[in-house]
């Protein structure tokens, strides 16, 4: 199907859901009012349904919402938001039958400062941004320029290993298959593990301070949804509030450790974070440690155990005396 | 008679301007861009300054600041201030952010004096610059303002091709500029070209905010759940737009304690935070359509209505850097217009 | 660095209240000397031992973080270490990562009879973290 088709598609199914009332709001993606980008569309209104869009732009992970709304909701999902999803069920935060999963089969999500970064101009400034097969086409100032799609997705849609949802009540499109590449997803992480400790420790400390302590990155996360987060506790304080390079470390070491087996790698942490910390080389670390360790990948399997309650007679005993 | 300056000089001007003042201009590191201090290296923001994601307003409330010091012996407590603030020189600082400190002055000078803010304030000087390239989040124009004017800074830059024309606006402007070099008299034509730049960044700047009787509509909305909930549905409750907002100046207070020393510190807090207005008994401001009406209201009806002007410059990094492209200018356009009599 | 040879590590140790803090008691009423760097904190099973404390622990000055509980299988709680085993794994791959020295979080399963075992892994830890140095993680620079 072209986009349009989906589009269509997509809005004609929705607009049936809140008709049907079987469900009570909508949430998918709208038109942003920037270009390029879109932006969260949340409705119980059936005429609202025809905003919603299909593009390379839809980098929000929806599920996010989902521990928000009071009521059942029918959810536009890429392959990374379903995982969100399953993972939400797995922790019974969410209850499967109050989602209808609306599953949208994912090439890829454009990263709009890797665009900015070749083109060397800001996005206002582009007319013109169009993915054709495994080409992107960058309209600006009367010129075009052809790029490999590959150079200019998000790292973690490189790495994509589930484009179509597993778990999902109605499909758009053709299911995709998954065409990981690890290695390309993986570039500045694995330029990380080439320092020693010592220039690891201040490359850290010279990313987070920078950090203004905004917790877009904690907001944004589907998988962050407790009512009180470690960082509001005053008694006892486990950080400071002040935006002071330790805490704003501390506070990011904690959030991936306490999302592990949780966290889908969908990248949101790092496109949200307002000053350009680079988030996923945490929380993908973190990734594949559950996956080496413990052989667990997240929201894949709605009936598996969530990785912290479920544990192996004999494991990991390497690290004990 | 106003001066110009080649841009091929503007090093040069800032290694000389650094001899008397701490200078910050327009730097890039990570990607992320902001003012820091003038190391001599060379002057190519002038390439790529728009403006920056972290305003010149963290110079004069920074992130987070030392306010004293305190430490216990024998003799009994004792208390450290911080040492005297720097003279500090802002170069390159956009007519938006240059007024929204006036905006925030207001509640500094307020029925408290701040003398952490006011004491950064009356050391930094402005050196103002016009826009050239305005984004498509700019709307300064629809708050009275345009991306040239030269209201509220000690001397004004107008980009006119290979120079800038210069300004004093100040007195503190004039007496700078009589000692500074590097700078000729502005011709007729220059002037010509400087007023032409003006109209054609004016010109750029196509996003428009209705601010006729703004004050009066959300008053009237005031109580719209319904509209509330519905603008703010996707709002993640971050603090991003409030954070690096220049008209936003809300802060928390903290004492970072080791046995018996310790610092107090001023940092920022955001009104977005579920917790912002967490009491013991309890939160006035629990959900989410509560903390957002009070942000647009704070700023478009309640900060007028104390201090006679809007709480916003139109910079538009709220709507450039939301997670979720919540736009202000949206909702305000969408609020029910129902002015009553 | 230059160390001092009379600096001493600043250890902390988290240990479970059924076997670990047991055997540490055994080890000090059957006069067995162990290092005085260690500084315990009861813990009711080393499941509670979450990483928060860890960090707090290093970021107040600790030198090194022991967790400490009973040997698998035989938690008080069924099932306690199980999670544990499975939080500080993670927890000690992940701050090797960051670049943080790996002695400084070590764990340990000593039963309530093993008074001799706390011993020696106290003994075995302090001498690692004299050699791994002062922690200067979160020091300012300025």
């Amino acid at each position: 199907m072209t986009n349009r088709e989906a589009e269509q598609r997509l809005r004609d199914e929705a607009k049936s859901l809140l008709e049907s009332a079987k469900v009570d709001y909508i949430v998918g993606f709208a038109d942003g009012s920037l270009k390029f980008h879109t932006t969260p569309l949340i409705t119980r209104n059936k005429d609202d349904v025809d905003h919603l869009v299909i593009n390379p732009f839809m980098a929000s992970n929806l599920a996010k919402f989902l521990t928000e709304l009071e009521g059942r909701v029918g959810i536009v999902a890429k392959g990374c938001d379903s995982r969100s999803i399953v993972s939400l069920v797995q922790d019974n935060k969410v209850s499967r039958e109050k989602v209808v999963i609306v599953g949208i089969p994912c090439r890829g999500m454009i990263n709009l400062s890797k665009i900015e970064q070749l083109a060397g101009k800001e996005s206002d400034e582009i007319d013109d941004i169009t993915r054709q097969g495994d080409k992107v086409v960058v309209k600006l100032d009367g010129s075009e320029k052809e790029i490999p799609v590959k150079e200019v997705l998000f790292d973690h849609c490189l790495a994509c290993e589930l484009p179509t949802p597993k778990e999902y009540d109605l499909l758009i499109d053709e299911p995709i298959p998954a065409t990981p590449d690890e290695e390309a997803s993986q570039a500045k992480i694995n330029k990380l593990e080439e320092l020693s400790h010592h220039e690891r420790w201040r490359f850290w400390q010279n990313e987070f301070s920078r950090c203004i302590r905004c917790y877009a990155c904690r907001n944004v996360c589907p998988a962050c949804y407790c009512q009180r987060c470690f960082v509001e506790e005053a008694e006892p304080q486990w950080i400071l509030s002040i935006p002071k390079w330790q805490d704003n470390l501390i506070f990011q070491i904690i959030r991936n450790i306490h999302l592990a087996g949780r966290c889908t790698d969908c990248g949101e942490c790092e496109r949200a974070c307002p000053v350009n910390i680079p988030l996923r080389s945490l929380s993908k670390e973190m990734y594949d440690l559950v996956g080496e360790l413990f052989r667990f990948k997240s929201g894949m399997e709605i009936d598996a155990a969530p990785l912290l309650t479920h544990y192996e007679l004999e494991e990991a005993e390497d690290f004990f005396r | 008679m106003n001066q110009k300056i080649s841009k091929k000089d503007i090093s040069k001007l800032l290694d000389e301007l650094g001899k008397e003042f701490k200078v910050f201009s327009p730097s890039r590191e990570s990607g992320v861009t902001t003012f820091a201090e003038w190391d001599g290296r060379d002057s190519s923001f002038l390439e790529w300054y728009r403006n920056t994601v972290i305003s010149p307003k963290a110079q004069l409330q920074p992130l987070y600041e030392k306010m004293f010091s305190f430490h216990k012996d024998k003799e009994g407590y004792h208390l450290e201030l911080p040492p005297p603030t720097d003279k500090k020189l802002i170069f390159g600082i956009r007519p938006c952010d240059a007024k929204a400190l006036t905006i925030i002055d207001k509640t500094f000078q307020d029925t408290y004096q701040d003398p952490y803010y006011l004491d950064k304030r009356k050391n930094t000087l402005l050196v103002g610059l016009g826009c050239t390239n305005p984004y498509d989040s700019c709307f300064c124009t629809s708050l009275g303002l345009s991306p040239t004017q030269s209201s509220d800074v000690d001397l004004m830059l107008t980009d006119i091709g290979d120079e800038f024309l210069i300004e004093a606006v100040t007195d503190r402007g004039i007496k700078l500029i009589k000692k500074t070099s590097y700078l000729k008299e502005a011709t007729k034509t220059d002037e010509a070209k400087a007023e032409e730049a003006r109209r054609q960044a004016s010109s750029k700047v196509t996003r428009r905010l209705d601010t006729e009787d703004l004050a009066k509509r959300l008053l009237s909305s005031f109580d719209d759940q319904d509209f509330w909930e519905k603008v703010s549905n996707k709002c993640i409750s971050c603090g991003i737009c409030t954070l690096l907002c220049p008209t936003c100046y809300c802060f928390d207070i903290s004492d970072e304690l080791v046995k018996k020393e310790g610092s107090r510190f001023r940092s920022g807090d955001s009104c977005a935070f579920p917790v912002y207005t967490k009491m013991p008994m309890e939160n006035p401001r629990l959900e989410k359509w509560r903390r957002v009406r009070q942000k647009v209201c704070h700023k478009y009806e309640f900060y007028p209505m104390s201090f006679e002007v809007i709480a916003c410059s139109g910079c538009g990094r709220c709507i450039r850097l939301c997670p979720v492209n919540w736009d202000i200018t949206q909702i305000l356009a969408s609020l029910p217009v129902k002015v009553k009599a | 660095m230059a160390q001092d040879s009379e600096w001493e590590p600043k250890l902390v140790g988290f240990l479970c209240r059924w076997c670990s803090y047991a055997g540490a008691d055994l080890a000090g009423t059957s006069r067995k000397k162990y290092p005085a760097n260690i500084g315990i904190i009861k813990v009711p099973c080393s499941g509670r031992v979450d990483p928060l404390f860890i960090l707090k622990a290093l970021r107040l000055g600790f030198d090194g973080v022991l967790v400490s509980g009973c040997h698998p299988g035989e938690c008080h709680y069924q099932t306690g270490n199980y999670r544990a085993r499975r939080k500080i794994a993670l927890t000690k791959k992940f701050l090797e990562y960051m670049g943080i020295d790996p002695r400084r979080l070590q764990a340990s399963w000593i039963s309530a009879s093993e008074g001799g075992k706390f011993t020696e892994v106290t003994t075995q830890v302090t001498k690692e973290l004299k050699e791994a140095g002062p922690n200067e993680l979160f020091a300012d620079d300025k």
